[in-house]
């Protein structure tokens, strides 16, 4: 899970003092935001809705991409099974740095209702994972919203540093 | 923890690089285009498959081991995410499964609003297929065009039940709601704009040089292999089997309303594009009837059955009687007879069953559920070889599958 | 006194059962009623065993012995018109007799019947593959070997289908628990990053009905955002939803609630 602060600008400033540099680049950064595919089961298809017609995600510079190595974000749509456990760990390493993940969904959160053998009980066994959504399966609206809550973290983050380690559980 | 990494899969013991200039590639489980997480190992010569070992089991939520500990009603919502494309019509098999087991007749304007629930959501699950397929074989504009009619009929079914996706609409008994005020309204005015969007898609499609190359001779299922294979719905149907379970063992309204079976007897790609346009032409065709039939029906949704199934809210809160029944129910669960029983209804993606052991407990002995998609994965298998690496993309895409039916 | 749970059926029970309740049957009825039924079970008597048959919920089950599985599917496929295979799967009676039930639900469509055909066999027995008969059985005896560890004789390609692999125990059988044994609750961290990680990523939160609602540590709750490790015992703030920061961002323009327009009809 990821260790950061929420609401710095309210509760005692930011972590690292933010350059123009730094703004311009996360500026970039935070609107052009790749998402891997990672549609696991019915939340992928509401991931998929909100890439379409209606909801449209490119308007907010959100492409979905088929390789980790052109994806910044993961998107962690479904259930993870133990079966699939060190797939879904190989290609967030594979992913270039820096790299958020979003678990979207009561069973990429915890687990959700397959509280059984074969189900990974939330992918933050796995990986880091920064923004969780409730839901099952939440709706295309919840994504979007929380795409605009990592754009926000984006640009509160100091751009080149190297990402600091985020820790699992 | 991010050092400790010692990713050791299996198939890195497998030699890539072999004498007879034979490629193995590995394709998924995580691949865009497999419609899920299906992994492939396929053999290559050049760019022909000759051999392809379908690798299934990475969504295995145990949902048959879920339902021996769980009360029948609490099973109702897992359901849900088998077909999770189509949800009611997943629900309806559970909940027809049951009936059957404790023999109920369930109301007649539950069972139109079930037809209802049951047949927009085979135009959902179409619609959902169509536009996949197109996106993978780089169709993007029928995608497009094809989200924007579903998005129509999940409103129309956020409406019914309150959810877009994972409906769980029908209860062992009935429907638990009556339908919305403007719902009849609404599906009319889709349904009278359905035709002329299917023929938007054919526009694109049928006449399209690259949609004709991809689908066109690729991937032909001769009779023997459909049935050999288990094969149900499009799949059978495209091979020259006329069998639709909707026709030959009718179930709820089925046998009160007029319906074409489209067949083709090429068992090709396109032959099962085509079908999957037709069947649409006929599921509006079959909700132009229901819609006509929940006029005449009384306001009666869940079949009276105090034993198994609880009385309307409406008695629960007035009747002592309802009220313990009730509380029984739901905190006990209802126990229906010993017996067995497999029932089989026609999902979007085909023959959908639900074998059921009960040994009149409250918690099924045993649920086996008969998915579709599990055959229609394992024909792969013998499908692919012969075909090359493009084709194997428009193979998946056609065969419909999903995997929440598939690893269950 | 802790009560006391079978170790050979681990799964759910009713908490309360009336002692005198007596489980009604679904009803059978004899196979003669039904004239197809009655043709196809004279022809199957006729070469084989039959234990039992009748018919339920308007399908016909036939008992057989185990060794004649192969026989009895070859004679109504190629005899009987039962072309489709359409679901094999055992049930699990290890704990009442230490057997398997096997059932092979067979469709023939030019009849429009179905016919479910039962054998049982011991723990340690195995059952010939009807793989060569119908193709569909080759992933279904894999399925039940997986989940049931049944083995079936003759098969192509008999390995695990659902499970990975190395997974040790069948997850079917009524003495393996819904939420798995210890091996399948450490199956992704052992993998992944060896059993000295079990102590630093902890076990499984596994009781679903666990709210910690003030943990602070690893989350917030949307809108009411707080500092890491904030006690909110005492309630938090509202923070409202934003969805930019109030000083807005370079050329993106800001969300304005009072100037955006709904749109009544889902037509467009
Ligand atoms: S959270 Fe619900 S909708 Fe999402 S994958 Fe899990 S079961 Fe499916």
């Amino acid at each position: 899970m990821a260790q950061h602060q929420v609401n710095y600008l309210k509760d005692g400033g930011l972590p690292v003092a933010l350059t123009t540099i730094d703004k311009v680049v996360n500026w970039g950064r935070s609107n052009s935001i790749w998402a891997l595919t990672y549609g696991l089961a019915c939340c992928g298809i509401e991931m998929m809705a909100s890439g379409a017609s209606r909801y449209d995600f490119d308007r907010f510079g959100t492409i979905f991409r088929a390789s980790p190595r052109q994806a910044e974000l993961m998107v962690v749509a479904g259930t993870l099974t133990k079966k699939h456990a060190e797939f879904i760990r190989r290609l967030y390493d594979q992913m270039t740095e820096p790299k958020w993940v979003i678990s979207m969904g009561s069973c990429a959160n915890t687990g959700g209702m397959f509280n059984t053998y074969a189900t990974v009980q939330g992918v933050d066994r796995v990986i880091p994972v920064d923004l969780y959504l409730p839901g099952c399966a939440p709706r295309p609206e919840t994504l979007q919203y929380a795409v605009l809550l990592l754009q926000q973290k984006i640009r509160r983050e100091s751009a080149s540093r190297a990402q600091k380690p985020k820790r699992l559980m | 923890m991010q050092q400790a990494n010692r990713l050791r899969p299996f198939f890195e013991n497998i030699t890539f690089d072999r004498a007879d200039n034979e490629l193995i590639l590995n394709f998924g489980p995580q691949h865009p285009s497999a419609h899920g997480q299906l992994r492939l190992m396929l053999h290559l010569q050049q760019e022909q498959i000759t051999k392809a070992y379908p690798d299934i089991g990475y969504l295995h939520r145990g949902m048959e081991k879920m339902a021996e500990n769980m009360i029948y009603n609490e099973f109702m919502p897992t359901t849900d995410r088998m077909d999770y494309i189509a949800s009611s019509s997943n629900n309806y098999g559970f909940a027809l499964a049951v009936e059957k087991l404790i023999g109920l007749e369930v109301p007649r304007r539950a069972k139109v609003i079930r037809m209802m629930l049951l047949e927009t959501n085979r135009l959902m699950s179409h619609l959902f297929w169509l536009a996949t397929t197109a996106l993978d074989i780089g169709a993007m504009t029928v995608f497009l065009f094809a989200f924007r009619e579903r998005e129509y009929l999940m409103d129309l079914i956020e409406d019914y039940c309150g959810a877009r996706l994972t409906h769980a609409a029908v209860r062992i008994g009935g429907v638990p709601l009556d339908l919305p005020d403007n719902f009849i309204a609404d599906l009319r005015k889709f349904l009278d704009k359905l035709p002329e969007n299917i023929k938007d898609y054919e526009d694109l499609l049928d006449t399209n040089r690259i949609w004709l190359m991809r689908m066109e001779n690729v991937g032909v299922i001769s009779k023997e292999m459909a049935q050999s294979w288990g094969c149900s719905g499009v799949m059978l149907r495209a091979s020259g089997v006329e069998w639709d379970i909707r026709k030959e063992e009718p179930y709820e309204l089925y046998d009160e309303v007029d319906f074409n079976v489209p067949v083709s007897d090429k068992g090709d790609n396109y032959a099962r594009y085509k079908l999957y346009m037709a069947e649409m032409r006929e599921s509006a065709k079959i909700l132009y009837q229901v819609l006509d039939m929940y006029e005449g029906t009384g306001p009666e949704l869940m079949a009276h059955a105090p034993q198994y199934i609880s009385a309307p809210k409406i008695d629960i809160m007035t009747q002592n009687y309802s009220l313990m029944q009730h509380f029984v129910l739901v905190t006990q669960g209802m126990r229906p007879p010993v017996g067995e029983v497999y029932v089989a209804t026609e999902s979007p993606k085909g023959e959908l069953g639900y074998y059921i052991n009960s040994q009149g407990g409250a918690y099924p002995y045993r649920l086996k559920l008969r998915a579709p998609s599990f055959w229609h994965t394992g024909i792969l298998s013998d499908l692919l070889p012969g075909h090359y690496i493009p084709d194997v993309v428009s193979i998946i895409g056609t065969t419909n599958i999903v995997f929440g039916e598939v690893d269950r | 006194m802790r009560a006391y749970t079978p170790k050979d059926d681990v799964q759910k029970k009713p908490y309360y059962t009336d002692r005198y309740w007596v489980a009604p049957q679904v009803a059978k009825s004899d196979v003669s009623e039904d004239a197809v039924f009655a043709a196809d079970f004279e022809a199957i008597k006729a070469k084989f065993d039959v234990l039992d048959a009748y018919i339920q919920v308007g399908q016909m089950v036939i008992v057989i012995n185990a060794a004649d599985n192969f026989g009895v599917i070859e004679l109504m496929k190629n005899e009987l018109a039962y072309n489709q295979l359409s679901e094999l799967s055992a049930i699990d009676w290890l704990a009442q007799e230490g057997k398997f039930e096997i059932f092979y639900q067979m469709l023939s469509m030019s009849k429009r019947k179905r016919v479910r055909v039962k054998c049982k066999i011991s723990e340690k027995e195995s059952i010939q593959s009807v793989e060569k008969l119908f193709r569909s059985a080759d992933w279904s005896e894999r399925e039940m070997y997986d989940m049931f560890g049944v083995v079936v004789n003759n098969h192509p390609f008999m390995k695990r289908i659902l499970m990975p692999d190395d997974w040790e125990g069948f997850p079917l059988r009524k003495t393996y628990p819904l939420q798995g044994d210890e091996f399948a609750q450490w199956y992704e961290v052992d993998k992944l990053f060896g059993k000295e990680a079990r102590e630093i990523i902890g076990p499984e939160i596994r009781d679903s009905a666990r709210v910690d609602r003030y943990d602070t540590e690893r989350f917030a709750r949307l809108g009411h955002e707080v500092p890491r490790g904030a006690d909110i015992s005492q309630g938090e703030p509202d923070t409202p939803l934003c969805y930019q920061e109030n000083e807005g961002v370079f050329m993106i323009e800001k969300f304005d609630a009072e100037k955006s327009v709904v749109i009544s009809d889902r037509d467009r």
